[in-house]
């Protein structure tokens, strides 16, 4: 299958079973979207010469996903309280539809021996310190990393770790600690502050901007080139999201990650009729992007990256997202469910790191699940790009892991289809 | 006109599940694997360097 697109006056073609992108004249363009047009011989040859190399209407795997009893990564929801009240928040405001409680450093301990004992041969193990607001139970989080770094060590493992927090709580030992710590820290800010502001409350009901943006700021200056993410939400609220992801780059931040809302509140809720503007708004954004690199004064948007050449490999891409199989998350009584989405539903409930148990028919389920098994995505150019997406998305959207949430898919192609307008420019700006 | 841009690089090892799990990016919600880099390259490219 081939996907021919056009952006601004480039024409590319992405070929899905190779994984290759060419660019294009637009006759060219026009020709292989089955239009009426005469090519030269010449040109027709060069068609010929990427099919024959295997570039161009390549034939699509039949490689299986990796398939593994092998544990991976732990969500770890230390906890399940928070000092801001999003209004859009999918985790409840942090309570995740129950008491509001933290993680004890015995359940801590528990779903570490819990992990390493089910990650067989794996070596590198990877815990995401979550909420709710992780640094609310900061000692939780210290102890936790001392005694999996000790249990590593005993059995030949090492330990990737990852802090997601809304920053209200950084100061000088927590930001020295997460720089020591963590191979990646994700921080929670929305973008301008009226946008943040509008949603992103303290208990209290004031908006958040002031009380966490130097913070912030002071965090990534002393983060310097290590891995962090300053990851923002959009909403229906905010449609012209490139201003907020532009805003954030200008405030020094080079590292950035703006999402769309998973929420079902209606004034907040992406719907499909926003896609226009959205589309149109990753364009924008896109075409800035592309400008500020070549200025030399360029920024990483995480849905921009795309590594056609030393990416993952086909295995990996038809595997789905590894929740509920080799990812899962653990909730402070130590109960075990598929990831941070599903967490609190007791319908996905897959048992606990105090006992042991573990739920052999819904990991089956989750294990099962792959590209091949979303049958919607059989026709999708970016199958390989995306493995099917978010299981827990198409399960709130459309009761189905396997069932592709239709809005989600629009976003993620529009975002592909930047991700290569970027590629094509640098290696342009390259040559 | 067409102009190959990219096209992947043939991999030695493949399928052996030592990439990274997904869902722990920055996104959380709109997991990506094709943002995702292959562990073994990276791994490799790092020793190259390194020496």
């Amino acid at each position: 299958m081939i996907h021919v697109f056009s952006y601004r006056d480039k024409h590319y073609v992405y070929d899905t079973g190779s994984g290759s992108l060419h660019e294009c004249d637009e006759r060219t363009a026009r020709y292989l979207r089955g239009e009426d047009v005469s090519l030269t011989e010449e040109e027709l040859a060069d068609i010929e010469a990427l099919k024959r190399e295997g570039l161009l209407f390549a034939p699509e795997t039949d490689v299986r996903p990796v398939k593994s009893n092998e544990m991976k990564a732990l969500c770890l929801h230390v906890c399940h309280d928070c000092n801001l009240r999003c209004k859009y928040c999918f985790a409840d405001e942090g309570a995740y539809h129950a008491a509001r409680e933290m993680m004890s450093i015995e359940v801590a301990r528990k779903a570490i021996d819990f992990l390493i004992e089910r990650s067989g041969s794996r070596r590198v193990l990877e815990v995401d310190f979550f909420g709710g607001e992780p640094l609310m139970n900061f000692d939780v989080v210290k102890e936790t990393v001392s005694y999996a770094k000790a249990e590593a060590a005993k059995r030949g493992k090492k330990f990737l770790f990852t802090t997601t927090t809304n920053g209200l709580l950084l100061d000088d030992e927590k930001i020295a600690f997460l720089n020591e710590e963590m191979e990646n820290v994700v921080l929670s800010l929305d973008g301008r502050k009226e946008v943040h502001d509008a949603v992103r409350k303290t208990v209290n009901g004031k908006g958040s901007f002031d009380a966490v943006i130097d913070k912030i700021k002071k965090f990534v200056k002393i983060r310097g080139d290590r891995h962090y993410y300053v990851r923002g939400t959009f909403t229906a609220k905010n449609l012209d999201f490139s201003r907020d992801v532009l805003f954030l780059a200008d405030q020094g931040f080079e590292s950035l990650s703006v999402e769309p809302v998973v929420t079902d509140i209606p004034d907040l809720a992406i719907r499909e009729e926003h896609l226009p503007a959205i589309e149109r708004e990753y364009e924008r954004l896109c075409d800035e992007y592309i400008r500020r690199e070549a200025e030399g004064r360029g920024f990483s948007f995480f849905h921009f990256h795309i590594d056609l050449e030393g990416g993952p490999c086909l295995q990996k891409r038809v595997s789905a997202c590894g929740a509920g199989n080799e990812y899962f998350s653990v909730v402070p009584n130590g109960d075990l469910y598929p990831c941070h989405q599903f967490a609190g539903d007791a319908e996905w409930r897959m048992g606990s790191v105090l006992t042991g148990e573990l739920d052999g028919s819904l990991r089956e389920k989750f294990a099962s699940s792959c590209l091949f098994t979303r049958k919607k995505c059989g026709d999708c150019f970016a199958k390989f790009i995306c493995s099917g997406g978010c299981s827990a998305n198409n399960y709130h959207f459309n009761g189905d892991i396997d069932e592709p949430y239709a809005v989600t898919c629009a976003m993620m192609k529009k975002r592909a289809e930047c991700a290569m307008h970027v590629l094509a420019s640098r290696k342009a700006r390259e040559n | 006109m067409i102009k190959t841009i990219a096209k992947p690089q043939e991999k030695k090892v493949v399928g052996c599940g030592e990439c990274r799990s997904t869902c722990q990016s920055a996104c959380k919600t709109s997991c990506t694997v094709g943002n995702q880099s292959c562990e073994r390259i990276t791994r490799e490219q790092k020793i190259r360097e390194d020496k």
